[in-house]
């Protein structure tokens, strides 16, 4: 019987190609969609899963609470703090501090001040200080090494592969070999280990022992006071048994609760537990990976891939329908012939099961070809084992089921219930099918979705422009920036740094400072103002820059004057939200005024109009900009236009030349700032990207219908064409039916899109109007495609010489 | 083998009823062939469904080889039918995605008859009705007369006790349905019961009673030869 089945399928389907080709090309587009959403959703999900300790490994997080009630999320644990819970916590098995950086790893030469080789460590990567449980708390594949001791000593350093192939061409030569932090710190290799994995929030090119950080304090900000803490400072720790979290958490919260009492009384600090399974997708705490998405957003994305492909189903399911008139008659032959309707049923769900399969194919097809579109929109490595990965091969299987029962059901059933004797009749209509509502239900449902994606798109688009355009406050055009190391053996080498630059023709300022103007950095600090007695209830947001970096980045002060060089803390200029924050009239009041911050008294020479300093998701904060010379660790370049190249290759020479132990990486200032987007850019591909589809399958399905529509009124166009009718009257009247469900669907979609992207705004602090004209554009495009696609019917059908139309049989 | 007790069945069109059939009370013996006549509309095709289970009276009783057939659920209808009755049409209602030979074992997979035996009883008929030679032929690449033989061959591949057959010879030429006519009371030699409805006065002679409709009454019910002297 199913052979018999699948025989008659086949036949069946080639027959009626053009039904075939628009069934299986737009379930393939929704597979191919589901599937490359599924390959996502499952890498992001599979993050940190394959540690053995998974569910009994966390890190010590914070949370802080200001005196205005707002609440802030940090990592950073302060040394006291770690001592404490390792001291008074029961129940740990076992935990580690870890510090993140991102220094410059060099292989000294023998003879020379020169490295043989250096690398920095990329802003994708991150490496890190830890102590020798970190290799146990997660199990790392160890190569080679002592790897119960390999962290206990300073200088002690932990190679992944890679990085051990790089620095010494091969790893088995790593174990013993010495290399420089910074160009300053001698390490030891003390172990190799494999490469991470892709799905794990670390991406540490290499493991340097705690104790190389405590030996070298001042290098990298070790301290050991409570309130001094960065949220490079962490600490992981790996449970005893896996029901204690509730026990666990109560005695962290604990944790600090003399020592974080602020002035007013109340606790600034609370520390909790973030379990490893968090880390990938907390919208709160930061990890140390490559990115973090939230769990809302792969909801989201699942949510869009199953609409997809509800509405690839529905296309199959109007089609089927549609096209039930027109095998009335076999229905009817067989069951006079016997077959009852669950005989029947059968064989139209093989038909659909033989679509289904080849959708299936030709989904996985196009969505291996469409897999490089999938980095637009997510982080996902750029390869997709079908068939070696059991997940999607099972995926597939529950898709291809639940797509046949899903498209298939409805169609097959009601078509079995189609009674003989009035199905064998020629002139039957399809009145048992009470689908041509149904159809046009399905029709409305998949363009408010589509008309939805596009008016979510257009939003996107328009928001992500507005803040790409927005004022910055600064100036980003042609400046370069770049990483500069600073140490005693680098510090007296800034001053010809920036001289040897200034001489490149092309390039008319060179500023030295802590980050640009827009690095997303917060360097906070207590402040307090003049004469008043206690510090401000905000902290101060720091940047340290010299002299020349109004210049180099177009800030002018608007009141006062720029800061004098100078190698330490003398001078301040403030932005105008001090200024306001401080209840002052004009920024003149602050000028000359000393300040407090971090134990150091300045004197305010100037004030700035507010700039953006992070992402503009989020306000201004108060920022106070200083010089202190140690901490200049990034070069601003800006450049005349004309030459790049040449400019770029001359400021290249200059660095090898002054810092040759050190590693240029530069970039474009408007590229970093790019960076900074680069989740609004994923989320704006995604709508478009799923816009189009979306719109792609639904005007498949409508071509169907129309293909459908067209054949069965050839009579009445016939009709209408002898009794004068014209091209345009026919046109019109197939158009008009299809042209007002979308219509329909425009009034459907406007108040949930609107609703949708309303709330999405508000995350923004600065967000453009709604734009209203993207309502009315989403509706005249749906109608524009979907009449283009209807009037390829329409107008073959009008065209028909009504002789041929009107011929009886 | 069949009783009809005052069977009616009528079509709401409004507010009113359309009659089709009025108080039709029939039986019909084992082995005989019955011709149903009468005019367009007087509910020839319509008896010929209610009896063939295709359609329901909307009263009166229906008696099949003794089962109250108007008592049961449209899945015993269907086996019922599945395994006693055959049916011809006018239009020869072949499936067009299947060859003649699959055209044929259609009931026999309805039946559930394996697959082996398939093959033997449709060889059989394929032979019997000459047709071997256009086993794997599709039906548009037949004549009409030859479509209905294959008609017929499907009709009785089930080995059915009553053969029903609506207007059989009236889409052919006297040629081609004089040897569907032939076919058909050879089929009635080996004891097969056969009603069938017809406008063509030739093939009532085939037959050895003649029911007429008119209006959806029985206006007579006569032997065939009393029939065809009345006609006279």
């Amino acid at each position: 019987m199913i052979f018999n089945n699948l025989k008659i399928a086949w036949r069946s389907l080639r027959r009626n190609k053009v039904y075939t080709g628009i069934n299986i090309i737009g379930l393939a587009i929704g597979i191919a969609a589901v599937l490359l959403i599924f390959r996502m959703l499952s890498f992001e999900l599979s993050f940190n899963k394959d540690f053995e300790n998974y569910d009994r490994i966390a890190r010590v997080v914070r949370q802080d609470v200001n005196a205005s009630g707002n609440r802030g999320y940090t990592t950073c644990l302060p040394q006291p703090a770690g001592d404490a819970i390792e001291s008074s916590i029961t129940g740990i098995e076992k935990l580690a501090r870890v510090k993140e950086l991102w220094p410059t790893l060099t292989v000294p030469s023998e003879n020379s001040n020169i490295p043989s080789k250096k690398f920095n460590v990329a802003d994708a990567e991150t490496a890190f200080f830890a102590e020798t449980p970190f290799l146990n708390i997660f199990d790392f594949e160890w190569i080679v090494g002592d790897q119960a001791h390999a962290l206990d000593a300073p200088g002690n350093i932990v190679l992944t592969k890679t990085w051990a192939v790089k620095c010494f061409e091969d790893w088995n030569q790593a174990l013993g070999k010495q290399l420089l932090l910074d160009n300053q710190i001698p390490l030891t290799v003390t172990g190799v280990m494999e490469d991470l994995p892709e799905n794990v929030d670390f991406v540490f090119p290499f493991l340097a022992s705690y104790e190389t950080l405590k030996a070298n304090p001042e290098d990298y900000f070790y301290s050991e006071g409570w309130h001094s803490c960065s949220s490079n400072d962490q600490m992981y720790i790996l449970l005893e048994d896996a029901g204690d979290w509730d026990l666990m958490q109560e005695a962290i919260a604990g944790i600090g609760a003399e020592e974080y009492v602020g002035r007013n009384g109340t606790r600034d600090h609370v520390h909790s537990l973030q379990p490893l399974s968090d880390l990938h997708f907390s919208e709160q705490w930061q990890n140390s990976g490559t990115h973090r998405i939230s769990k809302k957003r792969l909801s989201i994305l699942g949510a869009i891939g199953i609409l997809i492909l509800v509405m690839a189903c529905f296309n199959f399911i109007n089609l089927a329908t549609a096209q039930s008139t027109l095998r009335s008659k076999e229905v009817g032959v067989r069951k006079t012939l016997g077959s009852s309707k669950m005989q029947l049923t059968h064989q139209f769900l093989t038909e659909t099961g033989l679509i289904v399969a080849a959708a299936l194919i030709l989904g996985m097809v196009i969505s291996t070809f469409c897999l490089p579109l999938l980095q637009h929109i997510s982080e996902v490595p750029n390869e997709l084992p079908f068939l070696s990965d059991y997940r999607i091969i099972a995926f597939l299987l529950i898709t291809g089921v639940s797509v046949t029962l899903l498209a298939g059901l409805y169609p097959a059933l009601s078509m079995s219930r189609f009674r003989p004797v009035e199905a064998l009749k020629s002139n039957y209509s399809n009145s048992q099918l009470s689908g041509s509502r149904l159809r046009k239900s399905l029709v409305v449902f998949q363009f408010v979705i589509a008309q939805g994606l596009i008016i979510a798109a257009l939003i996107n688009i328009r928001q992500l422009d507005y803040i790409q355009k927005i004022d910055l406050g600064f100036s980003d055009d042609l400046v370069y920036t770049f990483g500069v190391q600073v140490d005693s053996a680098t510090l007296h080498r800034q001053s010809s740094l920036k001289n040897k630059l200034l001489q490149i023709p092309n390039i008319e300022a060179v500023s030295l400072s802590s980050d640009q103007p827009l690095s997303g950095n917060t360097w906070a600090t207590n402040f307090r103002y003049a004469s008043r007695p206690e510090d401000e209830q905000y902290a101060m947001t720091m940047k340290f820059c010299d002299e020349n970096y109004s210049e180099t980045y177009g800030i002018e002060p608007i009141a006062g004057r720029w800061l004098t060089a100078s190698d330490t803390m003398r001078e301040a200029v403030v932005n105008m939200t001090v200024v306001e924050r401080l209840g002052l009239d004009s920024p003149e009041d602050i000028l000359n005024q000393t300040v407090r911050v971090s134990g150091n008294d300045l004197k305010v020479v100037g004030v700035t109009e507010d700039f953006h300093t992070h992402s503009v998701r989020q306000a201004y904060k108060p920022l106070l900009m200083t010089t202190f010379k140690s901490y200049y660790w990034q070069a601003g370049v800006k450049m005349r236009p004309g030459d790049l190249k040449g400019t770029l290759s001359a400021i290249q020479q200059v660095f090898d030349e002054v810092l040759p132990e050190q590693v240029m990486d530069g970039q474009f200032l408007d590229e970093s700032i790019a960076e900074h987007y680069g989740d609004e850019e994923r989320l704006s591909a995604t709508t478009k990207g799923f816009g189009f589809l979306a719109i792609l399958v639904s005007c498949l399905g409508l071509f169907g219908l129309a293909t459908h529509a067209a054949t069965q009124r050839l009579k009445e166009i016939g009709v209408r064409k002898v009794l004068g009718a014209t091209i345009y009257h026919i046109v019109g009247l197939l158009s008009k039916d299809f042209l007002k469900l979308i219509f329909i669907a425009l009034l459907v979609a406007t108040p949930i899109a609107w609703y949708l992207m309303r709330n999405w705004l508000d995350n923004f602090v600065y967000r453009t109007d709604m734009p209203y004209g993207a309502f009315i554009i989403a509706g005249l495009l749906a109608m524009l495609v979907a009449f283009l696609t209807v009037s390829y019917q329409s107008i073959k059908a009008a065209t028909t010489s009504p002789i041929k139309s009107l011929r009886d049989e | 083998m069949i009783s009809l007790k005052n069977i009616e069945r009528f079509y709401n069109q409004g507010l009113q009823k359309a009659w089709v059939l009025r108080d039709i009370s029939i039986d019909i013996e084992e082995g005989s062939f019955v011709t149903i006549m009468g005019p367009s509309g007087s509910g020839k095709t319509t008896l010929l469904n209610i009896i063939g289970m295709l359609d329901q009276p909307n009263n009166g009783e229906y008696y099949f080889f003794d089962e109250p057939v108007h008592k049961f659920r449209e899945r015993k209808r269907t086996e019922l039918h599945k395994h006693y009755i055959g049916f011809i049409f006018q239009a020869y209602h072949l499936i067009d995605d299947l060859t003649v030979y699959e055209n044929i074992e259609t009931p026999l997979l309805y039946k559930n008859v394996p697959r082996s035996q398939r093959r033997a009883i449709v060889a059989d008929i394929l032979d019997r009705f000459n047709i071997v030679a256009k086993k794997d032929l599709f039906p548009h690449q037949l004549s009409g007369g030859q479509q209905q033989l294959v008609g017929v061959a499907r009709a009785v591949v089930g080995k059915p006790k009553l053969l029903l057959a609506d207007e059989p010879t009236g889409n052919l030429h006297s040629t081609q349905g004089k040897i569907i006519m032939d076919t058909l009371a050879e089929l009635h030699k080996e004891g097969i019961t056969i009603i069938q409805v017809t406008h063509d006065e030739n093939n009532i002679k085939y037959g050895d009673r003649v029911i007429e409709l008119w209006d959806g009454f029985i206006k007579n019910d006569l032997k065939t030869a009393e029939a065809l002297s009345a006609s006279q």
